[in-house]
Formats: C-alpha cells, structure tokens, sequence
C-alpha cells in the first residue's frame, strides 16, 4: 500500500470503484479512510462505453449501493477512459485522496492497469493517491465483446496482422520460415488475450491468407508457397488455436467462478441489510431496490394483510395486478415434473416467486421484468436467494413485533399497577388530610382554639402544595415520555440554572449547599426549565436523606461534555439500587415513608435522556451518595457577540 | 371607596373565582367577574378596569386573543393565569404585552405581590422613577449611575442598558425576546445565548453571590426579573 499524507485542507476523499466483487475492498478503504478524517467521500464507476458486460454494471451499481448507504456520494460516470473520467471527476471538486485498486500485475495488461495510477499521476493533479491491492491471484481476464465494436477490432486485427507479416518477412529474409510461423502465432495469442476466442479465429484466417497469398515466396527466394510449407504453417497456426481454445475454456470457468463470488458477495449484502430493517415495509424497501438493480425488474412483496387479503409491499408504489395469491401458492408447491425447480411462475406480464413462512409458502414475490421480458435463467438461483433471504428478514420481523408486544404489555400492566398504587396512597393521604382539617375548620363556631385553627390551616396548605407537586411530576413524566413536551435548547453557561434551581430550593427551607463551579465553565444547549427540574429534584432528594449535613454541587467540563455532581452524606444508595432508582415509583424499601413518591429521579433520567446526556449514581466516597450527569456540548458553542455601540 | 383599584377576573373555574373574589376584595380592591372571554371583553370596555386578571384557558374564546384584543385599546396592567399545561403559551402572552404570570395553583401573598408590583408600576410610569433602591443595590437612571453597598459598579454600555430594561420593569418578568428587542435591538431576535452570556457578567458584577442571585432572578424557559422587593425572597410559590 503505497503511503499517503493526510490532506489538510479536507477535501472529499475519491474512490475508482471497478466492477469485480473485489472492489468492495475500495469502498470499505474508502468508508475506514474518510470515517477516520471525518471528512466527505465519493465512489465512482467509471464506465467506459463498450468495455463492461451488462452484469459488471448491475455488479458495480450495487456496490455503489453499497457505498451510498456507508455513507458516500455514489456516482456514475461515462467517459472515454477511465483515467479521464476519474481526472473530471478530481477537477470539479478537488479531493483530498484518491483511491484506486491495484490488481497484482500477470502480464502485460495488468501493467497497463498500472499504467493509469502514473497516468493520473502525470496530469499535474496535486493529490495524494492511495493504491489498494486487490487480492490478484487470478489472472484479469481480456475485457470486452468483440462484436460491440466489430470495425473497430477489424481495424486493429488487419493492423496487427499486417505488422506481424511485415516483422516476420523481415526476419525470415534472415532466419528463415520458423521465425514468420511464429511472429504469427504471437499476433494470435495476442488478439485472443485482447478480444477473445471469435477474433482469435479470423486472426488465424487472416495469417493464412497472408501467408499463402501475400508473400509469394519464389520471387524472393523462399519456397513459402509450396504446400508442405503451408501445410506446416496451418499446422502450427492449429496449434495455437487449440491452447486459444483451451484458454477459453478457462477463461469461461474463471468468469463463472467470479460471478458465483460476486452473487454470494451480494447475498451478503442483502442479508446484512436486511438484518438492518425493523419494520416490513422496510424489508420490501430493501429487497425490491435490491432486485430492481440486479434483475432489472421492478418488485412487489404480496403479504397477508391483518383481517384478510392481500397487501402489496412497499406501500408506497401500487403494484401492477395480480392473480389471487392463495390460488397461486399451491403451484408453488411442487413444480412440475421435468421443470426446473429454480423456475419463477411466469404470468404475463409478472413473474412470481413463494416467499416462505413457517408452514409453506405465505407470500408473493412479484416481478414485473423491464420491457415485458422474462428474467434471465442464470439468475433464477440467485433470485430465489432473495426471496429466502427476505422471508426470513420477514420471519424475524414477526417474531420481535411479538415480543415487542408482550414487553410493552408487561410494562404498561406493571406501570398502571404501580401508578395505581402511588394514586392510591400518595394521593389519598393528602387528601384525607385537607378534607379532615376543612371540615374540623367548619365546625360551629368556637369549637377550636385560634392556634388550632391557624394549623389545620396550615396543614391545608402544605398538603395541597405536595398534591400539586405529585400531579405536576406524573403530568411532567407523561408528557415527556409520550414527547408531547418538547425540549427546547439554548446554548446557556450551567451557572444560571445551577444558581436558580438553588433559589427555589432554598425557598423550601435552609438547605446548605458548597457550589463548585469553575468560573470558565464551557456553555451547554439545554432546556433552561427542565434541567432546573433536574437540579431541583436531587437538591430536594439530598435534603430528605442528608439531614442537615451540607450538600456539595459540582460541576466541570469533560471533553465534549459538562458533567455535574450532587454528593450528599446521607445513607447512600446500595449498589444493587443504582439503576432502579431511577425507574418509575421505585423507592428504596427501607425508605417508603419518607415523603418522596419515585417520580423525581425518573424525572431527572426522562430529561437526561432528552438531553441526549445522561444520570447515574455512585457511591461517595466516605459515605453517601454522588448522583452524578453528563450533558454533551455538540459542538463547540456561539461565538460570544461583540459589545457594539454606546 | 372610589379611590380603590378595579380589578377585572375573566376566568371560567368556579372554584378558582370563589377564592380571588373574596380574597381581593378584603385588600380592598373593587371586583368585577367575568366568566368567559367574550364576556370579559365586554366588561372591560363598561369599567375600564385597572388590572385584569386574565385565565388562558377560557373555553369560548383563547385567552391569547383576549389578551390581543385587550391590548388593542388599553394599556393598564393585564396578568396571566396558566396551567401547567399552558407554559408554552406563557411567553406569547408576555410578548403580547401581557404585564406578569401566574402558574395554578399559587397562594394568595404570591397573587397579592403580583397585583401590587404591577399596579405601582403602571401608576408610575418608570421615566418617574430615575431611583431604584433595592436591598443594598442602588440604581440613578437619570445619572447612570450603579453602586452596590454604597461601592460605585462600572458597567459597560451593554450591561447598563440590560440592566435598564429590567429596573424600568421592576419585580416583573421581562422575557428573552423584549430584553433582545430592547437592548440589541431587531439584529437580537432570537440570540438568547447574548443574553445569557451578559446576564452572567452582570451578575458578577451587581450579586454578591452570583450562584444564588438575589437580584437578577432567572425565570426559566421564559426571561428575567429584577427582583422587585430587594429582599432576597422573590416572589413565587408559597412554600414555606
């Protein structure tokens, strides 16, 4: 891997996507390189007009897919050559990195290969190139199709014939008819490396028809016409043509071999994201963009719906019509004899494939192919692949919604139970307590002494305040939890909400306190009101257990975050109630008449978690409890403004 | 009698009226009732009263357009009652030109303060009132001129004119939006974050302690106040 500096300046970093599944090595380089610098990053494919098969383009979309959804600007770019349409690419935005794969070279076109990192080098371009190797044991196979360019290839064949035939009458005015034989046979072996088995063919048509007709040798001193000769010629001329059919054949397995790599490496990549999806609809949105790229078909998921018939998946697209799917899964079934098992059930103008349940098929698979065709028979495995893969995204899908269910039921149950308690005692016992000393203050006049009267008066006050407190924190907790109340942030300095949440606790009563707060104390985004809540409600904890010993509030800046303790010296919280304490009504059993209701600290972590920061609770050392919060800055704060005018 | 303050109540809970009336009425205040918005409008235009007690959840019409309406033509004092579920609207309303809120339930010495500080404030316009005297904070606005325990602060420009706008406000709450409006003019709107940064420097100038501020009283989510009783204890729910 050859070295490459960091940019500075922070430009996107490019990646030169090939089509093979090795290339998903570019990307992932590309993801790793630009998570690293935290900066932007884009994947092109290059395509160079007559050059990629149709299935290295489905291939290299879908890894361009692949690189959208890790977070890149995919792109698609047709230019002559490659290196002219990365340079295009690296002009109109200069990247800060170029990535490019590097096939370990095996002959002389792989060095062509190479050949373009110096091209791109040699272009004046000022940026960094990363050249990742691909693992290249198998040798790169001659790219392209002779038939997409005939006169092109035409042209090149009778210019490399004719050279050949000029090279090698040259040499054998010196060494004679060997060295002509074998110029010739180097032109084959040569066009068959570029242009395949066909070209190969006319090549060696081609050299025989030179042979016999374009260098009559009498005339200069040869006996190249003479049958023997040309009979030996031919012969060797076979030769070649059977290692070039040999390498065909090769070449043919090798090109299967790749595909049946790059079909499990899509697999893969669908199984992975559909482990991703949470819902059906997200399932249906993977699995049909997925085959709308590979298959060139546009898709359709047909489900159950709840309380009968059918649903087309996703919603958002209406699917073409289609025959009743209960008709049609008993033919899926078992397929009829002599047929291929892979077969989708075609019928114009879709293609239908089972998606599995537990108990057979439960689903349609529907494709409608491109231009009303068929789809194509060496994909019928991999289409089926599909479907398996989505049934079971599907499967799983049914099985979390089911527990999900039975969790959030078991949950509200224990909340509505627990709630029910709370009411049941936290709201009756100031209740009594208000009707008992209204009523007593009704009583006929004179019955009680004026100090009486004063408090039971008193008594209606305070106990009506702690039912309003007790109201406000479930209304509180409610609408936080449902998010019907919104946080509102503004960045503000932690003193201001430190010094009013001690205001009002000091109101309720003396409550000593030793503030630590460092005077540089970055700013925070927070909701000014909810966070004094927060505040308030451990001051108010730490004054039920400290009893009278003073309270220490702390705060500091940690990193990318400002993190505050409240230390009491109270009994402290025992280790296996750190994290109950903050659950809903939970209190400590041996602390159940102590005023507090279980709401405050859940409360706190409902704000917290709002906050997208967080509380927790540890012992103090030296006896009690620090209830300690981490709220994260995201960012670094306004600039603060100028003092302007007089 | 006839000397005494009219205050209007448009609130539509029976049980809330049954307390105000007579508790206002004790203090001496002349009392008119009203039980819904359209009713209230009606009733402020016969009495023209000197402060109306307004509740933002009326059923027949949105106290928030009361409150527009009531502003249309007057200028006396207007304060807010809300519901816990009500805060949001609690700044509109302040914005609105609404003088001062209170949040049910509160106490009748809460409700008393509240009506007192912005009768006196209307009664006398702040251009009246260039002292302020509060605690051992004492503020010349005529002069410009801030001391603290007879020692004289030096505030800059900015800071001055911050603490301007609450002193002329006096013991009710101004909100982030008219202090921004006031002191940094239209360019504010909305930069609470300058506010807070110069509402932190003043108090280190002004509080003795500025952690536990006596006079620059934080209202949260919703703007500031200049304590106006200059006791420490600034009003709010009774607690103790």
């Amino acid at each position: 891997m050859n070295a490459a500096k960091a940019d500075p300046t922070g430009g996107p970093i490019l990646v030169g996507l090939g089509s093979d599944a090795r290339s998903l090595r570019l990307v992932h380089a590309g993801f790793r390189m630009a998570s690293e610098r935290g900066c932007p990053w884009r994947v092109v494919h290059v395509e160079v007009p007559g050059w990629n098969t149709p299935e290295e383009s489905d291939q290299a979309r879908v890894w361009l897919q692949e690189a959208s959804e890790l977070g890149a600007e995919a792109l698609w770019v047709r230019a002559p050559s490659v290196v002219s349409g990365l340079l295009a690419q690296a002009r109109g935005r200069t990247p800060s990195l170029i990535i490019l794969g590097l096939a370990r070279a095996r002959g002389p076109w792989d060095r062509l290969e190479r050949s373009r990192i110096h091209a791109l080098l040699g272009r004046h371009l000022d940026v960094p190139l990363l050249a990742v190797p691909l693992d290249g044991d198998a040798p790169r196979e001659p790219r392209g199709d002779v038939f997409r360019d005939l006169v092109g290839v035409g042209a090149a064949l009778a210019v490399i014939l004719v050279l050949a035939g000029i090279f090698g009458a040259a040499l054998a005015v010196e060494i004679g008819f060997p060295a002509l034989a074998l110029v010739f046979g180097l032109a084959i072996w040569f066009i068959h490396q570029r242009w395949g088995l066909a070209t190969a063919l006319a090549g060696v048509a081609g050299s025989l028809a030179l042979y016999a007709g374009v260098f009559p040798g009498p005339a200069r001193g040869l006996a190249v016409g003479d049958w023997p000769h040309l009979a030996a010629f031919a012969a060797n001329q076979g030769g070649v043509l059977l290692l070039v059919h040999l390498l065909e054949r090769l070449r043919r397995e090798y090109r299967a071999g790749r595909i049946a790599q790059a079909e499990s490496v899509l697999l893969m990549l669908l199984g992975r994201s559909l482990a991703r999806c949470s819902t059906i609809e997200e399932v249906a949105e993977v699995l049909t963009q997925r085959i709308q790229g590979l298959f060139h078909a546009e898709a359709w998921m047909r489900l159950p719906a709840e309380g009968g018939g059918w649903r087309s998946y996703p919603e958002g697209r209406p699917a073409p019509p289609c025959p009743a799917p209960e008709q049609m899964l008993p033919a899926f079934a078992a397929a009829p004899a002599g047929e291929d098992p892979l077969a989708p059930l075609h019928l114009a103008p879709c293609a239908y494939v089972p998606l599995g349940g537990p108990a057979g098929p439960a689903g349609l698979l529907q494709l409608r192919p491109a231009g009303g065709g068929s789809l194509p028979q060496h994909r019928w495995g991999l289409l089926q692949a599909f479907a398996t893969q989505g049934s079971l995204a599907l499967e799983r899908i049914r099985w979390v919604e089911a527990a999900q269910r039975a969790r959030v039921e078991n949950e509200t149950e224990r909340a509505r139970s627990a709630l029910l308690g709370a009411v049941s005692h936290d709201l009756r016992t100031p209740l009594a307590a208000i009707q008992g000393a209204a009523t007593s203050l009704l009583l006929p006049e004179g019955a009680l002494p004026e100090a009486s009267r004063r408090d039971l008066l008193a008594m209606i006050r305070d106990e009506s305040v702690r039912l309003a407190r007790l109201l406000g924190n479930l209304l509180d907790l409610t609408r936080l939890e449902s998010g019907v109340l919104r946080v509102q942030k503004a960045w503000q300095p932690l003193d201001e909400v430190v010094g009013s949440a001690l205001g009002r606790a000091e109101r309720e009563g003396p409550l000593p306190v030793d503030v630590v707060l460092p005077a540089d104390l970055p700013p925070v985004p927070l909701d000014g009101g909810l966070m004094e809540q927060v505040l308030l409600n451990l001051l108010a904890n730490a004054r039920r257990h400290a009893g009278g010993s003073p309270v220490r509030l702390e705060a500091w800046a940690a990193g990318d975050s400002v993190e505050l303790a409240v230390e009491d010296r109270g009994p402290g919280i025992p280790e296996a109630y750190h994290a109950r304490v903050f659950e809903k009504f939970f209190r400590m059993p041996d602390r159940q008449g102590d005023g507090g209701v279980g709401l405050g600290l859940a409360i706190c972590d409902a704000i917290l978690k709002a906050h997208e920061g967080r509380i927790w609770v540890e012992d103090r050392a030296g006896g009690g409890a620090r209830f300690r919060l981490s709220l994260p800055t995201g960012g670094p704060p306004p600039e603060p403004p100028l003092e302007t005018g007089p | 009698m006839m000397t005494q303050p009219q205050i209007l109540i448009i609130e539509d809970e029976a049980a809330l009226r049954r307390f105000l009336v007579p508790t206002l009425e004790a203090q001496g205040y002349r009392v008119e009732v009203a039980e819904g918005g359209h009713e209230g409008l009606r009733q402020a235009r016969t009495h023209n009263p000197d402060l109306v007690l307004l509740d933002l959840g009326l059923p027949d019409l949105d106290g928030l357009e009361v409150l527009r309406q009531l502003r249309g033509w007057s200028r006396k004092p207007i304060l807010i009652i809300s519901a816990r579920h009500q805060e949001g609207e609690k700044v509109a309303a302040l914005d609105l030109g609404a003088d001062d809120y209170l949040t049910k339930p509160f106490g009748a010495a809460e409700l008393l303060a509240r009506i007192r500080v912005a009768l006196r404030h209307a009664a006398r316009p702040a251009q009246d009132t260039p002292l302020l005297v509060l605690g051992a904070l004492r503020l010349d606005l005529e002069r410009r001129d801030v001391s603290v325990d007879g020692t004289p602060v030096h505030l800059t420009p900015l800071e001055y004119r911050l603490l301007e706008a609450l002193a002329r406000r006096a013991g009710q709450v101004v909100t982030h939006a008219q202090l921004l409006n006031e002191v940094w003019g239209p360019a504010g709107a909305g930069q609470t974050h300058y506010l807070r940064i110069y509402m932190g420097t003043l108090r280190r100038k002004i509080e003795v302690d500025p952690t536990r501020p006596r006079y620059l009283i934080t209202e949260p989510s919703i703007g500031y106040r200049l304590n106006g009783e200059g006791s420490g204890n600034r009003p709010g729910p009774e607690m103790e």
